[in-house]
């Protein structure tokens, strides 16, 4: 049961990590690479901030995630929006080139060096003889509050339900005079806030080093894949379900094949169920062509 | 040898696009299959060359059940079929195309395309000089090395045409030919398409609009409204048919000028 | 600092990567199959090469001690092998389902080479790989003979997938991945066809991992993290995907480039600026190329002799192909 508190802990912050890289996914069409450096950006960013300049971890984690959602926006319109006309392919290769940049600038600002967040475990608390830290639990309510608020916002405000008709079908929306720019800068700015606050959530709970984004990428397309890259309570449940296996997987194999469960999870469930992923749509496109 | 359809039936989420259709198709006749928009010409077409097998009913070619097989094993059977819409091999030549609908299995493995065999070399020569005749009959000779997707619309159409013809098909399945065709190369077209069959046995089952062009050539007319056949005979008879007069003129008179 | 054996190694690296994404562009490029795991097949080919060459002292569980001779078509083969052991199933999905697939196996290879550290030493790595005729030349002078077996490599590559691009097999390929349902409807059996040329490009990469041992001198698991992968595509992006010189062109490019930045003298306290060059030039070279000339140095329609649009009758009235595309049923 411990292994399950920690997946949860970890599925809560793959969840948050996911659904950035999923609306992204869904309103954009192209699977964006450069996410998880946005994720390894977050938790340097906010370990300079708490241990640099002393601030609180509160503070340097909202400071962070606002600043580097922003970032987010400048970077798609400098990258992104240029290329946009030709297609996911060649958006998806530029997103790895903007992945390559973001880790050499993580390189060449923070160093090599790991990094660590002071103690901010905030001690230990005992519910039926399964251990949770206090920054789990702020973890965790602050994932799940997030989640909520964007549910919130998506739901019943005009930008948000503007977001989900670009979603669904982008001409439509384009058609019914959705302000097309100011969606597109509100889903990067979500994305990009959503994957700085996984990353400050990674690097409170481990050591910060500069492999951070490559070592996640995967992790969140397994987790995208899973929760189907469509639907927003699918992520949230396939981060959960990942997180969840990877940590309990630990008890039964060595924890050295942790990130070989993710990855083995995903690939069989591409191969073996790959109708629960590709959309009937999808696969009359594949058959007529 | 002839293709031979029982009970055909294929469904789309509770809609019947076609309706247990039976016929029989002489691999050496010139078949037309016609119908309004929506009456389930296409989906049958698909069914016959495995892209969308059917739900029930049977389908075989010669002596040989086809439906259920994959639509590159219904090709090797020898029934070629083109698309209603012409696509192609967007980035080949008009060339490459041709050469690629004729290349044999044996010579598409990596040892093949070390061009060891003989036999490969030689038949790509054979298949080259073919490329050839078929475009300059078609009135395409001159396009020969543009790619596939900066032809117009009718010539990517003659073209699909054309690439069906160098598969050593037995049968050609043709998705509306004529579509988009210009009407001098309409005459190349039917002219060809009677020759093959009169000269050489090669038949073909045709989906087509353009019902002035499908009444010269067919052998056999069958008509399908809203997925069930509806008549079936030659075409001076199909043409006097009040129910099939009916079927155009009332819903969808228009259909017979739009190609 | 204009050392010419600093330009000799500059070079072999680039033959090297030249190699990759030559084989790359043989999956990729013509067989469409968008492939993000090479780091896990030059895995493979490497360390299937460092086991069965391996001095037994060093203490792994299985150390035959074979000829590098031996080895070297040995390691091709395997990692063919492991190539069809991907390719069977991942060539079922399409487009990103198999990127991600392929992507997913590369790491999984990592993590296993880690893990098994009794047979590949994990994390410790192997050193003091065998290099061919290094009894004969040695010092400085063996850089000279490094060179030439890596250009050698690369030159056979070269010949190889250019014959490979222009033989019927090629063409094939390349209509089958413009347009699938064409190509069945005309009896092409395009998932064989598909699983070959996978294994191909496996064997072609297992074949070029000796050589870049040769060069590396060491192996750990960290030289197959995806960061190659991102760089031979890159080199390929350059060059022109599906093009025939491309993956030569644009390696070369890529490699000299990237180097030649990383001599710019930078002062000892900015270390990691010079550890950031690299990732950094990679990037935006992929980023100004997908930018302002997306079909790269050479294109694949100068590659196979398309002609100029005539001005003739289709000129007026031709349409790009993805304005037709739509469904056929």
């Amino acid at each position: 049961m411990q292994n399950v508190v920690f997946g949860i802990v970890t599925g809560s912050i793959l969840a948050v990590a996911t659904l950035g890289f999923a609306l992204v996914r869904q309103t954009e069409n192209f699977l964006n690479i450069a996410h998880a450096q946005m994720m390894a950006l977050g938790a340097f960013v906010g370990v300079v901030l708490v241990d640099t300049y002393g601030m609180n971890i509160f503070l340097a984690g909202a400071i962070t995630v606002v600043g580097l959602g922003a970032l987010g926006v400048v970077l798609s319109a400098v990258f992104f929006q240029p290329v946009r006309h030709q297609g996911g392919t060649v958006l998806l290769f530029t997103s790895i080139g903007l992945a390559l940049m973001m880790y050499a600038a993580i390189l060449a600002l923070f160093g090599t060096q790991a990094r660590f967040y002071p103690d901010v475990s905030g001690g230990l608390h005992r519910f039926a003889g399964i251990g949770i830290a206090t920054n789990e639990l702020v973890i965790i309510g602050l994932a799940f509050g997030s989640i909520a608020a964007l549910q919130i916002f998506l739901n019943s405000t005009g930008l948000g339900r503007a977001i989900r008709a670009v979603a669904s079908n982008d001409d439509l929306a384009r058609v019914r005079g959705v302000p097309v720019r100011t969606v597109s800068n509100t889903i990067w700015f979500i994305s990009s806030a959503f994957g700085a606050m996984a990353g400050v959530m990674l690097g409170v709970l481990g050591a910060v080093n500069t492999e951070i984004g490559w070592h996640n990428i995967l992790i969140v397309l397994a987790a995208a894949v899973l929760g189907g890259l469509r639907s927003i309570t699918g992520v949230i449940l396939a981060g959960l379900l990942l997180g969840i296996m990877m940590d309990v997987s630990a008890l039964f194999i060595p924890t050295a094949y942790r990130p070989v469960v993710a990855f083995g999870v995903l690939v069989a469930v591409l191969i073996l169920r790959p109708e629960g992923i590709l959309s009937v749509q999808r696969r009359k496109d594949a058959v007529v062509a | 040898m002839e293709l031979v359809l029982d009970t055909v039936r294929k469904t789309f989420g509770g809609v019947v696009a076609v309706d247990d259709v039976s016929a029989v198709m002489p691999q050496d006749r010139v078949t037309a299959l016609i119908g309004p928009n929506g009456a389930g010409k296409t989906t049958l077409f698909n069914a016959i060359t495995g892209f969308d097998p059917p739900d029930r009913g049977s389908i075989s070619f010669g002596d040989q059940r086809i439906d259920g097989l994959p639509p590159w094993r219904v090709a090797e059977l020898g029934l070629i079929r083109t698309f209603q819409t012409p696509v192609g091999f967007t980035t080949l030549t008009v060339r490459e195309s041709l050469l690629a609908a004729a290349t044999p299995h044996f010579a598409e493995t990596p040892l093949g395309a070390l061009g060891l065999s003989r036999k490969a070399r030689d038949h790509e020569r054979a298949s080259g000089d073919r490329a050839e005749e078929i475009s300059a009959e078609l009135g395409m000779a001159d396009l020969l090395d543009v790619r596939t997707d900066e032809l117009s619309a009718g010539d990517r159409k003659l073209l699909e045409f054309a690439r069906s013809l160098m598969a050593e098909p037995k049968m050609l399945l043709l998705d509306e030919p004529a579509a988009a065709v210009a009407p001098a190369n309409i005459g190349r077209l039917s002219q060809l398409v009677r020759r093959l069959c009169d000269e050489r046995g090669l038949g073909s089952l045709i989906i087509d609009h353009n019902l002035s062009f499908l009444m010269q050539i067919a052998d056999e007319v069958h008509v399908l409204d809203r997925g069930a056949l509806l008549a079936s005979g030659p075409p001076a008879e199909i043409a006097a048919n009040p129910d099939v007069m009916r079927v155009y003129l009332g819903e969808d008179g228009a259909k017979d000028s739009e190609a | 600092m204009t050392n010419p054996i600093f330009w000799v190694g500059v070079l072999t690296l680039a033959a090297i990567y030249a190699s990759l994404a030559m084989a790359l562009n043989v999956e990729s490029g013509w067989g469409g199959m968008w492939d993000l795991g090479i780091a896990g097949l030059l895995a493979a080919g490497s360390y299937c090469y460092v086991i069965l060459t391996a001095d037994p002292d060093l203490g792994m569980r299985f150390a035959p001690g074979l000829s590098m001779w031996v080895a070297w078509p040995l390691s091709a083969l395997f990692t063919g092998l492991v190539a069809f052991a991907i390719g069977a199933p991942a060539l079922r999905l399409r487009r990103e389902y198999f990127l991600i697939t392929t992507l997913a196996f590369a790491e999984i290879i990592r993590q296993l080479v880690v893990i098994q550290a009794d047979l590949t030493r994990g994390t410790l790595g192997v050193p003091n790989i065998n290099r061919p005729f290094d009894s004969f030349v040695t010092g400085r002078d063996y850089n000279y003979v490094l060179l030439g077996i890596a250009v050698a490599a690369a030159a056979v590559m070269y010949l190889v997938t250019r014959q490979i691009g222009i033989s019927p097999f090629g063409r094939t390929l390349r209509a089958a991945r413009d347009n699938e349902a064409v190509a069945l409807a005309l009896g092409k059996r395009v998932n064989r066809m598909r699983i070959k040329t996978f294994v191909l490009a496996g064997v072609l990469i297992g074949a070029t991992a000796p050589v870049y041992l040769f060069y590396i001198r060491a192996v750990s698991p960290q030289l197959f993290a995806p960061g190659i992968t991102f760089t031979v595509w890159t080199a390929l992006v350059i060059g022109g995907l599906g093009s025939i010189r491309g993956g030569l062109a644009g390696a070369f490019v890529l490699i000299v480039f990237t180097e030649a930045v990383g001599l710019i003298e930078v002062d000892p306290s900015h270390i990691n600026i010079l550890v950031a060059i690299e990732p950094f030039m990679v990037g935006l070279l992929l980023v100004l190329v997908l930018r302002f000339r997306p079909d790269g140095l050479f294109s694949e329609r100068s590659a196979f002799g398309a002609g100029n649009r005539p001005a003739g009758r289709s000129a007026g009235d031709s349409r790009p192909a993805g304005a037709a595309q739509g469904s056929g049923g």
